[in-house]
This record gives C-alpha cells, sequence and structure tokens, in this order.
C-alpha cells in the first residue's frame, strides 16, 4: 500500500504541475493574442504595399476557407490580388500569402508561418524556392518537374505549396480577374463521326466538315465561307493539315490571314465541342 | 545572511559564469550571437525564465517527488519560455524574429535545468532567486562579450539594427564576414575563453 500511495503522490503532482502550467498558458495567451494579431496585421499591410505599391485601398472577400484581398488604386482600378490561405505541409499547415497581378502573374509568395523542419522544409521561405514562381500565371502547367521544381530533401513541404499555389491561382484568375483558361481540347474523347461547326471569318461565317476516327482528326472540309478566296486559301492551306498532323488545336496562324485561321480553328472546334454534347446539336446538324 | 545573496549572485557572474567557467548552453550562444542586439534579446530571456523557473522550482522543492523532479522541471521551465516566446511576438516582433528557433530552444538549455537540478531544488527560495539572477547575468554577460567581438568584426558595427547603431570603420569597411559566421562563432569563443582563463589564473579566483 505505500507503494500505491507514492504513485498516487507521483501521478498527482504531475497533473497538478501540468495543469497549473496549461492554465498559465491560456492566460498569457489570452493577454498577448490580441497584440500579435495587431502586429501580423501590420506586416501584412506593409507587405501589401511593398507588391502593389500605387495600393490605396482594398476589399476583402472570402471564397471557402481562403480570403482575397482585391486591392485597387486612388483611380479605382484593380491592381491584382492578396489571398491568404494555408497548406498541410509536412508538420502542421503553411499559411502565406500570394500576390497576384490583374494578368494572374505571381507577383510575390509570403510565408506567414509554418512548422516545417528547420534547415529542410523551410526552404519554401527562400528564395531559391519562391523565385521560381514569380511571372507564373494561370496559363502555366505549375507541375512539378516540368516548370517548377520541388526541393530534393524537402519533396513534401515544396509539392504542398505547388499544389496549393496552381489551385489558389485558378482560384483567382476565374473569379476575380474574370481570366478563363482554355482547357486543351481532348480530341480522344470525341467519337468517330463527321461533324459539322462553325467559326466567325473576317466575313461571315465559315462552316467546316471534321472528319473523326479511333480518337484523332483525319479530315478537315471546307464547306462554306465568305472570306476573300486568297486568303482563306492561304489559311486552308496550313491550318488543317497543322491540326491533322499535330492531333491539337493550338497551332500557329496564318500570317496576313489571321482572322480566316483563327475562324477556322475555331469552326473546328466548334464541330469538335457539338461532337461532345450532341444534345446541342451535333452529327445531323444539316445547314 | 546579505553577503550570501550577494555571493549568489556574484558566483554567477563571475566564479561559475556558464559560458565562460560551466561552458553551458553553447548552442544559443554560438547561434544567436551574431549581432549584439540579438546577444542582450537572448540574455534578458534566459534573465526572465531561469529567474522564474528557479523560484517556482524553490518553492516546490518539498512538493515535487524526486522520482518526477525531472519533467516537473522541464514542465514548469517550457511554461515560462513559452510565455517569453509569446511577450517577445506580441511587443518585440523583430527580435522574435531575429531569435528564432532559439526562444523555443531555451526550453533544453542547459544552464536552467542545471541551476535547476544544482540549485533551485535544494536551496530556499530567496537565495535561488539570487542564483537565478546571478546564472542569468553572467550568460547575458557571456554573450554580450561574445557578440560585441562578432559583430564588430563580423559587420564593422556596434548595435546594428537599433537606434545606437554605431558605423565603426566608415562605409568602406569590408568586414570579416567570418565572424559573422558559424566557424567565427566558434573561433571568437575560443579566444573568449582562453583570454577569461588567463584573467581568472592571474586573479586567482579559481
Amino acid at each position: 500500500m505505500p507503494d500505491f500511495k507514492r504513485l498516487l503522490i507521483i501521478v498527482l503532482t504531475l497533473v497538478v504541475v501540468t495543469a497549473v502550467a496549461a492554465g498559465l498558458l491560456a492566460v498569457a495567451n489570452m493577454l498577448t493574442a490580441p497584440a500579435i494579431t495587431r502586429q501580423q496585421e501590420e506586416e501584412y499591410r506593409a507587405a501589401l504595399k511593398e507588391y502593389f505599391p500605387q495600393v490605396a485601398d482594398f476589399k476583402t472577400e472570402t471564397l471557402e476557407e481562403d480570403a482575397f484581398d482585391l486591392v485597387y488604386d486612388a483611380a479605382g482600378e484593380l491592381l491584382g490580388v492578396m489571398v491568404t490561405t494555408a497548406v498541410q505541409g509536412y508538420d502542421g499547415p503553411i499559411s502565406y500569402n500570394l500576390a497576384v497581378d490583374k494578368e494572374g502573374k505571381i507577383l510575390a509568395i509570403r510565408i506567414v508561418e509554418h512548422s516545417e523542419t528547420r534547415g529542410v522544409g523551410d526552404v519554401i521561405e527562400k528564395p531559391q524556392f519562391q523565385g521560381q514562381f514569380i511571372g507564373k500565371s494561370y496559363l502555366d502547367p505549375l507541375q512539378p518537374g516540368e516548370d517548377v521544381d520541388t526541393i530534393s530533401g524537402a519533396t513534401i513541404s515544396s509539392s504542398a505549396m505547388i499544389d496549393s499555389i496552381r489551385r489558389v491561382l485558378a482560384v483567382v484568375a476565374e473569379n476575380f480577374l474574370r481570366l478563363e483558361k482554355e482547357e486543351p481540347f481532348d480530341i480522344t474523347a470525341v467519337p468517330d463521326g463527321t461533324y459539322l461547326g462553325s467559326g466567325e471569318g473576317r466575313s461571315g461565317d465559315i462552316v467546316v466538315e471534321v472528319t473523326v476516327a479511333g480518337g484523332k482528326i483525319t479530315v478537315i472540309e471546307i464547306v462554306e465561307h465568305g472570306d476573300t478566296p486568297a486568303y482563306m486559301a492561304d489559311a486552308a492551306a496550313i491550318i488543317p493539315p497543322q491540326i491533322i498532323d499535330q492531333q491539337t488545336l493550338d497551332v500557329d496562324t496564318k500570317t496576313g490571314a489571321t482572322e480566316s485561321s483563327e475562324g477556322l480553328v475555331e469552326a473546328v472546334l466548334d464541330a469538335l465541342t457539338r461532337a461532345l454534347n450532341p444534345e446541342e446539336g451535333g452529327e445531323s446538324d444539316e445547314e | 545572511m546579505k553577503n550570501s545573496y550577494l555571493a549568489d549572485i556574484t558566483r554567477g557572474i563571475f566564479q561559475e559564469n556558464p559560458t565562460f567557467r560551466l561552458v553551458l548552453g553553447m548552442c544559443p550562444t554560438l547561434a544567436v550571437t551574431v549581432l549584439l542586439k540579438n546577444g542582450l534579446g537572448m540574455g534578458l530571456a534566459v534573465v526572465a525564465v531561469l529567474t522564474c523557473s528557479n523560484l517556482v522550482i524553490s518553492s516546490l522543492r518539498r512538493f515535487i517527488p524526486e522520482q518526477v523532479r525531472i519533467p516537473c522541471y522541464i514542465v514548469i521551465i517550457a511554461t515560462f519560455v513559452t510565455i517569453v516566446e509569446m511577450v517577445l511576438q506580441a511587443f518585440v516582433p523583430t527580435l522574435y524574429a531575429a531569435l528564432g528557433v532559439f526562444v523555443p530552444l531555451i526550453v533544453v538549455n542547459c544552464i536552467i535545468l542545471g541551476r535547476a537540478e544544482a540549485f533551485a531544488g535544494k536551496q530556499p527560495v530567496l537565495r535561488s532567486l539570487c542564483d537565478g539572477i546571478g546564472s542569468g547575468l553572467g550568460f547575458t554577460l557571456g554573450l554580450l562579450l561574445l557578440s560585441l567581438v562578432r559583430e564588430i568584426f563580423g559587420n564593422g558595427t556596434i548595435l546594428a539594427e537599433t537606434n545606437y547603431a554605431v558605423q565603426l570603420f566608415g562605409l568602406n569597411f569590408e568586414p570579416m564576414r567570418l565572424f559573422a559566421q558559424p566557424a567565427g562563432a566558434f573561433i571568437a569563443l575560443g579566444l573568449l575563453l582562453a583570454l577569461t582563463n588567463m584573467i581568472f589564473k592571474r586573479l586567482q579566483i579559481d
């Protein structure tokens, strides 16, 4: 029994000591938290001023968990967006700000708080890592190994940041800058068949007939157009072969016949889009 | 009696100076002493933690069972360190940023646990308080000397990043960057240790 009593005293002492410590910390936290918040807000304002020197005003919007400060200059013109977001890192959340200009390009990354390993994961704070993002936009793939690199030894921290930045950039571009990303069209998803589509040429619509076989565009035929025949001939000589060769709609247009070329691409895209959504027209769509 | 309190303070500063005589707490000593400002901030943070922890540990010394004294000491020390950390973050953010990870690491600073084990756990409250102040000041003195040497040679300034910054050698001076780096910290510490050893021998304090 004395053994039991001694054990009880030991346990109770530890419990009391830790409980009192926890209480003290709660009080200290209560007293210092407002000052810490104020401090962090001031630092945030200073950073905002640094990334957007002409800032005169900003408006905060929230979307899901993230806060978006729309930054305006004195004339009320949108300068860009400063995002406050967080991502799960290797060892707890990494909270950071992303400054994006009005074209959707990254101006700066500012790590607010993280608990990544010192000397390893904290590379996310360093120019070595952050530098590769500056100037990148929602149009860039932002894929590890492609246009941005993870840092070896800190793969989890850095790829978490890359994924989060890519996501946030897309959200900003879509919701606040009204920029849209053109998804590369997935031709392989189109069922076999012949489809009609139209696009806007220099004068009037261009109508094309696109034949798809085995997930590939095999034939592009121009059904009708209102453009100058010489220009259309130039465009027709270069655009369809490129599309068929490379199986992509991201092709070079013909100089001097830009509008006819772009009209042609648009018509092909239209035909393929209809092929994927037959209820809006589709295969039997005859003029 | 009064004499003994005073002796407790001066012993921590001179005869048992944590940096130069006991050579304890070397990690923060070497790491933060790039600038005088950082050394002073770290030193004062340790004085605060050491004084408080000595006080509490000494007053609880009859209640804390022998078997769990170390966990109890660590909890008490960690509590004070966290409070100091919060206060620094709230009111002196630049210092908080400069000291970085070394503030939380005060928890495992061997001077603090060392004084708790060697002194506060056995001695009366007031003497432990004096010992805490003395050892803290001794540590601060060590940090100040080391950071003074390192800042003068490594940065060419005294009290840089404060309102009292002094540029010592003019703007064209190219400082010895080595002293601002870890290797320079070891060299400067070694030289200071040699110097203080010599002084203590001359004065025959040891």
